[in-house]
């Protein structure tokens, strides 16, 4: 047995090109459904355990998907606007604490997301450096963020304008970094975190500018009468909220028609839930409520799917390499014929020169199963990191 | 299709790259403190806090004695303060505007003035003004000092009790005995007011600065508002503003904030107008509370009804 085992390891040995070439790709083709499949699950827990902390969203009619997937992770696009209103609508069933979500805006490629301070408390985020927000213009950096700009607190990010050729439009803000969040391995280490108020002047429904009652303001005033004063662009409008200037910042008209993206409404009760929900039901009804977990299980039956195509395909192509491999062996023989009749001339028995030519085989197939093995592993601890680092 | 796997390869990707830690669950609960603490924006609605919490709530307001707390912006520290309380009680009415400007939470946030929204009063001639994309819009304001009308105090004491009670449902009884006495005070109180200014309600009054509106249409009083301070010296124009005001509301007297200086309390008697303090009570009073602040008020009123008679 031990020679057999010898005979067949030299002879992988010595022609170790065509071993490698069949290790290769016997272990790619039972690495790729099982690597896959770890991925898919990974990402599945991913999604289901950050939906099933988020009891229920509440946002304007529209895709259910977009907005569940802009207020938990802050991705796709923005869904359809909804009103400030529906915040207090919620507070005053007294059924659910209601934490507003206004994302929408951007700041260097990262998200910048409007809320309170219900959020942090609601997501179990501290901060670990510097402190939380305190004040009109303040903003909060995720871990990845402050990594990845290299920035801390005491420096500023400038918001981005939504489109670059709206000169006429809402111009940047310079929000101060005054906190930095603990690493929490979730979207929110991906996000800029501001002041729900904060959103709205980068939105331009609040502003500060110059006293138009003072002399400096003069040059930008058009007209004055006694009711009405008309200024032009020239009028200056800050872009930083500062010590100096916090006092001239104000908003316009009832904060209840202000724009927000969600609500993330925290019931106490299954019956508080479904009393909820029952409030949301007429389809009149300009604003929906969805559970995310219920999004979640829908879009991930269609990932499933489109997976078990995916594992189809990859197991017809592994049973064509498994012939293959196969037919490499059987030519392999056919190869060897003079080989073999030489080892039965000098006395080897057929049982002997068969358990050489299984042991070959058997060498490559464990061999390949425990590349694949490996792989495996390493995919399921190092897939994300790596997936992070590739494509994000 | 594409564009629905695109994004489904999207999520998959973020979800991969996060190692989610959370958990259903609703946010942990505050720290339960052997005495909740509450936080106010002005000394009326400390008192009333007091008075219907009795020893159940710590109640804080961390303004300066010599400041206006409708125009105070807090410090970091008493910032931190208000984002550590169990509760925020508020005025309403766009009282403390700095409430717009800071970052507290939310939902501990009480408002004592949104039940009698509609009962609250807009200022007139605020100037609108236009610029930028946003269009014609106005800085107008709202008369805020809602707790110079006894009956609006006694909502806003109302409001107070209900929030006490939804966060700290075991204590209601407690609270409403708390309540029950106040309201009975601040009752006592409008009727003393409303005894001493009945019949009066054509007397013209001045009023150092406009901040007895609420005062006013509850009691009936005929009240026009100059902008003075009583430590300032009024300039040459203001007392020609005032002499045209004088001209078509001849009134005797004129309520201040604090007592006026004695070179403005001499030229106003020259002019025929007597000064009397009426102390609107914003900030923490160096003696007394506010139930004896509006009772030394009503004291003082009642001599200017009586020289009206």
């Amino acid at each position: 047995m031990r020679d057999a085992l010898y005979l067949a390891w030299r002879y992988l040995v010595y022609h170790r090109f065509k071993t490698a070439i069949l290790i290769t790709s016997i272990t790619l083709i039972v690495f790729l459904p099982v690597g896959l499949r770890v991925l898919v699950s990974q990402s599945a827990d991913q999604l289901t355990t950050r939906a099933e902390a988020t009891p229920l969203i509440i946002g304007a009619r529209g895709s259910p998907l977009e907005l569940v997937l802009n207020s938990l992770y802050f991705e796709s696009d923005v869904p359809a606007l909804m009103k400030y209103a529906e915040v207090t609508r919620v507070h005053t069933t007294e059924l659910a604490l209601a934490i507003p979500l206004y994302v929408r805006f951007r700041a260097r490629g990262y998200p910048i997301v409007g809320t309170t301070l219900e959020y942090f408390e609601f997501r179990e985020i501290r901060i670990a450096e510097g402190s939380k927000l305190t004040t009109l213009g303040d903003c909060v950096l995720g871990a990845r963020v402050a990594v990845e700009l290299g920035i801390g607190p005491g420096e500023s990010v400038i918001s981005s304008p939504e489109n670059v050729f709206d000169f006429a439009g809402v111009y940047p803000l310079k929000m101060r970094v005054v906190g930095v969040l603990e690493f929490s391995d979730s979207p929110d280490d991906h996000a800029i975190f501001v002041d729900l108020k904060t959103a709205w002047v980068i939105e331009g429904a609040g502003h500060g500018h110059q006293d138009l009652d003072q002399r400096e303001a003069a040059a930008a005033v058009l007209s004055r009468d006694s009711a009405n004063i008309v200024a032009n662009a020239a009028l200056v409008q800050y872009n930083e909220i500062t010590p100096d200037n916090i006092e001239s910042f104000h908003f316009h008209g009832d904060l209840g028609d202000f724009n927000i993206t969600a609500i993330v409404a925290i019931p106490p009760d299954q019956r508080s839930e479904a009393l909820l929900r029952g409030r949301y039901e007429s389809a009149d009804d300009v604003s929906q409520i969805v559970p995310p977990v219920t999004v979640m299980d829908e879009l991930l039956e269609t990932i499933l799917t489109v997976q078990s195509y995916v594992i189809v395909a990859v197991v017809v192509v592994g049973l064509s390499t498994l012939a293959t491999a196969a037919l490499v062996f059987i030519l392999s023989l056919r190869l060897r014929r003079r080989e073999i009749e030489t080892m039965l001339r000098i006395g080897g028995s057929r049982a002997s020169i068969g358990w050489i030519v299984v042991s070959e085989i058997v060498v490559v197939l464990s061999t390949s199963v425990v590349l694949a093995m490996g792989l495996t592993f390493i995919t399921s601890r190092f897939g994300s990191a790596a997936i992070r680092a590739l494509i994000l | 299709m594409i564009s629905r796997l695109v994004l489904m390869a999207a999520v998959v990707v973020q979800a991969v790259s996060c190692t989610s830690r959370d958990s259903r669950s609703v946010p942990a609960g505050r720290e339960v403190e052997a005495t909740p603490t509450v936080y106010v924006v002005n000394y009326p609605l400390k008192y009333f806090a007091e008075r219907v919490g009795g020893q159940r709530v710590l109640v804080e307001f961390p303004a300066p004695p010599d400041i206006d707390p409708a125009f105070w912006m807090p410090d970091a520290a008493a910032l931190a303060g208000f984002q550590g309380a169990d509760l925020i009680i508020a005025n309403g009415a766009d009282y403390a505007k700095w409430l717009d400007k800071v970052t507290l939470p939310e939902s501990r946030l009480i408002f004592t003035t949104d039940a009698f929204e509609d009962q609250l009063i807009q200022l007139d001639g605020a100037m609108t003004h236009t610029h930028g994309p946003t269009g014609e819009h106005s800085h107008a304001g709202t008369a805020f000092t809602t707790w110079l009308d006894a009956t609006l105090a006694a909502r806003q004491a109302e409001a107070i009790r209900e929030a006490f009670t939804a966060e700290w449902p075991k204590y209601v009884e407690e609270f409403q005995r708390g309540f029950d006495q106040l309201e009975s005070d601040l009752l006592a109180l409008d009727s003393a007011i409303g005894r001493i200014a009945t019949n009066h309600s054509g007397m013209p009054l001045l009023a150092s600065h406009p901040v007895y509106q609420y005062l006013a249409r509850r009691y009936g009083l005929n009240l026009r508002s100059v902008q003075w301070e009583p430590d300032e010296e009024p300039t040459p124009a203001m007392w020609r503003d005032l002499r045209g005001v004088l001209r078509d509301h001849a009134a005797e007297w004129m309520l201040w904030e604090d007592t006026p200086l004695v070179e403005t309390t001499r030229q106003l008697r020259e002019l025929g107008v007597e000064s009397v303090v009426f102390d609107q009570c914003g900030n923490t009073p160096l003696q007394g509370d506010y139930l004896s602040v509006m009772h030394d008020n009503v004291v003082r009123l009642g001599a200017v009804f009586g020289r009206g008679d």
